[in-house]
């Protein structure tokens, strides 16, 4: 068993976690390690829960998976919701000159160990806040038998603008904690870690779809801020310049789309990231790249919707959308990477895609994939990545007769020739039009023309269908069980697998990247010999599992499904696969960790988070109609009994807030 | 084989590209008879023979209605973009970015501007992108029958009789005020102003504005409408005479001192502006400003060049945009150096 020390913190926005989470990842990815990293965090600049997980381990790990070893709380509220989660032999780090931690939230085994912040760090100066998090890390070198100049070499390339001064600062503050926990702490990590030495790579998906543009050419790129595409755009605007690129924030989403098209169509590779809410402005552009036969890249991150939504939280709740863009039928291709470094590859095989066919090519990612930092494989990424432009056109000599810019030919594809070619001058109209691109639509439509246009520009979705990889049957195939994904839940998915396997259910798993055109045969030949089919997906109402129906005629016998804004972790699909194998129906209840999150809202929402959910029972509804979760409140400060909280357990409506004694003054 | 003599050819008439005025035009218009937006078409066309306008280096980008359909009408030998409706702007920054060498010029409606498109008017308007954007500007949606546009005057009256009860976007006082650093107004039925205006915008290196009042004789040229030939010929008030005289033509204008105005523009042609209006400064928005806005409360329209600017850098220079148009850099160059993309990993690291 490879060792493996998942560390998490919590903490509040503006506690400068998403740093020091960068920091402890960095210190041992440079030193070997593999890590995985997922920060929960929420639509406010300040405040607001943030709850990050940091997974450690010597072996490539693919989810930041479902086990937490120490905890850092930064604040009160983090060792209240997180303490619980900690397994055996696991502890709890804490600022103890700020809050306490009760030892009643900690499960067996787990030990509380408390940092005197100010006591520690009272010889080295004024300390801003957030080097709280330092002295953190300083103990956790300790605790998870990390390496201390690895983390100190971090800080120091972190610091590196502000000076040597502030260096020195920060590495004797991590001195500081690492020898305070040294003395009075053990290792919770048993052994030393076998560290490689290879210095890995540490990316979010978004980062590698800039990273993949670039080195596939990309040269312009256009965006309207919307979460969690946003990075696509800092990372394009940071090092737009040095890689020669142009990068233009728009005033909304439907310059942004037009004026990639615009590019595309002068015959730059261009691109633009957006999340649902700007996908939708986006379609009516993307039937015209269709029809005018533009190159264009978008790539969609989604977020959970409806609507705003929940806009820092993943969901793949868009494939409906993505699939229905725009009116009328033409030739697109969505793709849907399934990891980081896939984000990498499917950035430049849609560049050439979208060249070689000239069509949009629309790239699905979500919030999870976008956002969680990874270690990536240093060879994974190539920069002599292929550049395939398609037929292109570079002079059209005068005997050539008139040049036909959608010429109608076997493959569909009409070679290319951009506006500035002497003698290939043509019209790229988006009403219907003829090879010449002279419009059919307002003298007389003529209906032969319209059929033979419209089966060219269909056709180019053989060629394209025949360079996509077909998908694979990854593990044994007369498991009892198959587990179906798309695009970001391949590692969970696999690692759901080995947990199943671990308790002696086989499984195998067939995971979808090429969403359009779509792998039918290939895919029904495979799943017509499978046992079990269950799709994996994070929406409600299983959208792949219907696009799947409708394009093999086979139907899954149940769906895994999440849209809690939250991410799979391997854990929740291995348990749901159990239950649908024993034939138990789903269970849709408020549990008592739900009850006790919905208290937590509760508290935040009426209570001024003055009060915190203790003892949480079940308890006959009477007059609701329906069981009840009795949540205990307590005075976050004196523990008092402050009332009562009546929670739904069908329908998780808060019936009554019973207070106990009168409200605070 | 008997063969008929035949007379001597008259020697073509070409100008300085060797092209003849047949090679500035497009296809046979399928607008109305007598449509404003004919008539612009053919200014265009003259325009671009007079200067030598190489068609090849146009680029025709349009939205959706009757004006953005004009665009097949003029310059045949020229690519033409048809975008989707008022999405031109955003479609003509993307085709400048992407080859700089490239002249472009718009063509919209003011439904297609004013109405749909007015967020990415105004967005252009701000950029100074290098182009000549032009609104066929008739108060109402020609191709969806004649319903009222935002340009439509307070009290004009469509043929049913609904009378539009909301004042009109003025768009050359937005333009402007936003940034455009060439902006006027003129009349499909003036030939002369309008084709020295067109001359004035082609050769100018920002964004050059016209709002061009063009009848649509078939929805809006009624009694009661502000936008019919016969209103805007009564209320039409010419701020200047305007001639252009472009660089390779050694023509003086011969004005009495103090009436005329002379604008030199980038390339070394001239703007000739005779005053019909004295003591107007096309330098001042400010003037401009309060111009558009005293005529349009008397009710008269006013046409000319109401604004220039031929120091303010446009969108290409801000953005440091190399010279050579990003389309066509060869294979070696799209990419980033080597050393670029190491840097960036190393940064990950
Ligand atoms: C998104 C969208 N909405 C509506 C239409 C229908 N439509 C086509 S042209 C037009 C108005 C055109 O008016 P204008 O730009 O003033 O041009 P004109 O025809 O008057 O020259 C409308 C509403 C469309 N094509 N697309
Ligand atoms: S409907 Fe009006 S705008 Fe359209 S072509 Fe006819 S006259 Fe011109």
């Amino acid at each position: 068993m490879a060792r493996e020390f998942t560390i998490g913190i919590g903490g509040a926005a503006g506690d400068g976690l998403d740093k020091s989470g960068d920091t402890l990842a960095k210190s041992v990815s440079r030193r070997g390690l593999h890590v995985c990293a997922y920060n929960s965090y929420q639509s406010v600049i300040r405040g607001g829960h943030i709850w990050l997980r940091v997974r450690i381990s010597e072996q490539k790990v693919y989810s930041h998976g479902d086990r937490l070893h120490l905890l850092i709380a930064l604040n009160q509220d983090s060792v209240e919701r997180h303490a619980p989660e900690v397994e055996p032999g696991g502890a709890v780090l804490y600022n103890s000159d700020r809050f306490s931690c009760d030892a009643s939230l900690l499960g067996d085994g787990v030990v509380p160990l408390p940092l005197p912040v100010k006591e520690i760090t009272k010889d080295l100066g004024r300390l801003l806040p957030i080097m709280q998090n330092t002295v953190a890390l300083g103990a956790v070198v300790f605790l998870a038998r990390l390496d201390f100049d690895s983390m100190a070499g971090v800080l120091a390339d972190t610091f590196k603008h502000k000076g040597q001064a502030v260096i020195d600062q920060n590495v004797k503050i991590l001195q500081a904690g690492f020898d305070y926990a040294k003395e009075r702490f053990v290792p919770l990590a048993k052994e030393a870690w076998n560290f490689s030495g290879m210095r890995r790579p540490f990316a979010t998906g978004n980062e590698l779809f800039a990273l993949g543009a670039v080195a596939a050419g990309c040269k312009f790129y256009s965006a309207y801020p919307m979460t969690p595409a946003s990075s696509v755009l800092h990372w394009m605007a940071s090092h737009g310049e040095r890689c020669g690129l142009v990068v233009k924030q728009c005033e909304d989403e439907l310059a942004v789309v037009n004026m990639a098209i615009g590019a595309g169509q002068a015959g730059v590779r261009a691109m633009c990231a957006t999340s649902g809410g700007g996908f939708a402005l986006m379609t009516e552009a993307i039937g015209m790249a269709g029809m005018i036969e533009t190159p264009v890249v978008v790539v969609e991150v989604q977020r959970g919707g409806p609507s705003t939504g929940i806009p820092t939280k993943t969901e793949q709740g868009d494939l409906n959308q993505v699939y229905g863009a725009s009116q009328g039928d033409f030739p697109r291709v969505i793709i849907a990477p399934t990891d980081t470094t896939d984000c990498y590859w499917a950035t430049v095989e849609s560049f050439n895609l979208a060249e070689k066919y000239q069509l949009p090519v629309l790239i699905i990612s979500d919030l999870l994939l976008s956002e969680h930092p990874e270690t990536i494989e240093p060879d994974a990424l190539r920069h002599d990545v292929p550049i395939e432009r398609g037929e292109l056109v570079n002079e059209w000599p005068e005997g050539n007769g008139p040049y036909k810019r959608y010429a109608c030919t076997p493959s569909g594809v009409s070679p290319r020739a951009l506006p500035g070619t002497a003698g290939t001058e043509y019209v790229s109209a988006t009403d219907e039009h003829d090879e010449e691109g002279f419009t059919i639509s307002d003298v007389f439509t003529s209906p032969p023309v319209r059929r033979k246009i419209m089966e060219k520009r269909m056709k180019k979705m053989e060629g394209v269908i025949r360079e996509l990889a077909p998908p694979k049957l990854e593990g044994p195939e007369d498991a009892p069980v198959t587990l179906i994904g798309w695009g970001s839940t391949c590692g969970v998915i696999r690692e759901a697998r080995a947990l199943l396997a671990a308790q002696g259910i086989q499984s195998n798993h067939l995971h979808i990247k090429y969403i359009h055109p779509f792998h039918a045969e290939d895919v029904t030949a495979i799943l017509k010999k499978c046992k079990i089919l269950i799709g994996v997906e994070v929406n409600y109402s299983a959208q792949f599992a219907r696009y799947l129906r409708a394009e093999t005629g086979i139907t899954v016998h149940e769906s895994i499904l999440k849209y809690d804004g939250e991410p799979f972790e391997p854990r929740i699909i291995a348990e749901e696969a159990k239950r649908i194998l024993a034939g138990r129906p789903i269970n849709l209840d408020v549990t008592k960790e739900d009850a006790r999150e919905m208290a937590y809202h509760y508290v935040r929402t009426h209570l001024a988070d003055a009060d915190r959910p203790a003892e949480i029972e079940l308890a006959d509804g009477n007059s609701h109609g329906e069981s009840l979760w009795r949540v205990q409140l307590v005075d976050r400060a004196s523990g008092e009994v402050r009332g009562e909280l009546k929670i739904g357990v069908k329908t998780g409506s808060i019936y009554a807030w019973e207070p106990l004694t009168a409200a605070r003054t | 084989m008997a063969t008929t003599a035949m007379p001597p050819a008259a020697p073509k008439k070409v100008n300085r590209v060797g092209l003849e005025p047949a090679d500035y035009k497009g296809n046979r218009s399928t607008l109305c008879a007598g449509c404003g937006h004919n008539a612009i078409s053919e200014r265009i066309i003259e325009a671009c023979y007079e200067l030598g306008v190489e068609p090849y280096r146009v680029a025709k980008l349009s939205g959706i209605g009757c004006s953005s359909k004009s665009p097949a009408y003029f310059l045949r030998s020229s690519h033409g973009f048809n975008a989707v409706h008022g999405r031109m702007p955003s479609v003509a920054t993307g085709t400048v970015l992407a080859n700089r060498a490239i002249m472009a010029l718009g063509v919209s409606g003011d439904g297609d501007s004013a109405s749909i498109g007015i967020g990415q008017f105004v967005h252009l308007m701000r950029r100074n992108l290098p182009c000549v954007y032009i609104i066929e500007d008739n108060g109402c949606y020609g191709l969806t029958k004649g319903q009222f546009s935002a340009t439509a005057d307070l009290g004009s009256k469509l043929k049913t009789g609904v009378v539009n009860d909301l004042p009109p976007i003025d768009t050359c006082a937005l333009a402007i005020q936003l940034g455009a650093t060439y902006v006027a107004r003129s009349f499909s039925g003036d030939k002369k102003q309008l084709l020295a205006l067109l001359e004035g915008a082609l050769v100018h290196r920002g964004t050059a504005m016209l709002d061009v009042i063009s009848p649509c004789v078939t929805f809006n040229d009624h009694e009661g409408s502000t936008k019919s030939y016969s209103y805007v010929k009564d209320h039409d008030e010419p701020l200047s005479d305007v001639s252009f005289v472009p660089y390779f033509e050694d023509i003086t204008v011969e004005y009495e001192p103090g009436t005329s105005t002379e604008i030199a523009l980038p390339d070394g042609s001239r703007l000739v502006l005779k005053k019909l209006r004295t003591d107007y400064d096309p330098h001042s928005k400010v003037e401009a400003l309060r111009l558009l806005t005293e005529s349009h409360d008397k009710g008269e329209i006013v046409t000319g060049l109401f604004y220039i600017d031929t120091e303010r850098p446009n969108f290409l220079d801000l953005l440091n945009v190399v010279d050579e148009p990003l389309a066509t850099l060869p294979e070696s160059r799209v990419r980033p150096p080597q050393s670029a993309l190491n840097e960036v990993m190393d940064s990950l690291r």
